[in-house]
């Protein structure tokens, strides 16, 4: 529904405000400059943008490790008559920040993140008392790319 | 990478700015109002951050469903020869389409090293994607997991908001 209704400087206002939002005092006015608008129609589009439901939030996105933090995916073979409940105990947890159901016999993707590894640890054993279900802890060794941003102006 | 030490106001600063910034002309000196610190002594913090990579992206989240990416599937790689997994990993994060590669770990009960996330705006583009990546690279052993539904997508709170 909403691509169509973005017009082209919405595109353009986009794609600098996914990774180069202003550290700046007047961060919408410097947006404002770069697209040829005014701060309050830049602000205004923000806004709209916002409340159409693109805009998810502005605001930092921290590094886990650069935090001292560690992150896994974890997977889970879950039949349907369990899924539910499955589903349920994995997301009470705040440490559990995606979880997607795929089309596969290892069905439920969740990735996790923690202070540390005992506690990535104790969430998942609690996880598995809980429901009885085995989850496969994959940590990284190694990461090639995490990028988040979407090509706006060219899509 | 040693993980920083933040004081109480640094918290609260990182607190706000990892929510979402005030709807306002001037987000920053209202979050440092609401902190009770200086505007000067927020975006000196964040930007400190944001240089040396703690903050890994500075901006707007946006859900890319309503961005006209609907369609993403993770896709696992099987790589038995160990030598080739970071040239494999390296070329395939080169791809545009490609927005998270990493290896992990691999199990008895799922032998798979590298995972790569690919987008897509039409149905069908992330199968195609993933077959003639399969065939350029010559791995020819991957798993295709689409996404049927979402469960759960939240970011993460380091640090409460005061």
């Amino acid at each position: 529904m909403a691509p169509e209704r973005m017009d082209c400087l919405d595109r353009r206002i986009l794609d600098i405000i996914q990774s180069g939002f202003p550290l700046a005092p007047r961060p919408y006015a410097e947006v404002g400059r770069q697209v040829g608008l005014t701060e309050a129609e830049t602000l205004a589009r923000v806004r709209r943008l916002k409340q159409m439901g693109v805009i998810r939030r502005i605001g930092a996105s921290f590094n886990s490790r650069g935090l001292g933090w560690t992150s896994t995916l974890c997977a889970a073979s879950v039949p349907e008559d369990k899924l539910e409940a499955f589903i349920k105990e994995v997301n009470r947890h705040p440490e559990v920040t995606h979880n997607y159901l795929r089309k596969h016999e290892c069905n439920v993707w969740f990735t996790l993140i923690a202070e540390n590894v005992e506690r990535v640890e104790a969430i998942l054993r609690s996880v598995e008392d809980a429901t009885g279900i085995p989850v496969l802890n994959l940590p990284a060794e190694k990461l090639f790319k995490i990028k988040v941003d979407f090509n706006m102006a060219g899509a | 990478m040693d993980a920083p030490k933040f004081n109480e106001n640094e918290r609260m600063i990182l607190g706000c700015a990892g929510d979402d910034l005030p709807d306002s002309p001037t987000p920053y000196a209202d979050l440092a109002q609401a902190c009770g610190v200086e505007e000067n002594t927020a975006l000196a913090l964040l930007d400190r951050l944001k240089q040396s990579g703690v903050i890994r992206r500075f901006g707007a989240t946006l859900r890319h469903q309503k961005a006209g990416y609907g369609h993403n599937a993770m896709v696992a790689w099987k790589i038995d020869d160990a030598g080739r997994r970071l040239e494999v990993g390296q070329t395939l994060a080169d791809r545009p389409e490609i927005s998270h590669c990493y290896l992990r770990a691999r199990r008895p009960e799922w032998p798979y090293d590298l995972y790569t996330m690919i987008h897509g705006q039409s149905p069908g583009d992330c199968l195609k994607l993933a077959r003639s990546l399969s065939e350029e690279l010559g791995v020819p052993d991957f798993t295709i997991l689409e996404s049927v539904r979402e469960l759960k997508k939240t970011s993460m709170t380091y640090f409460p908001r005061p």
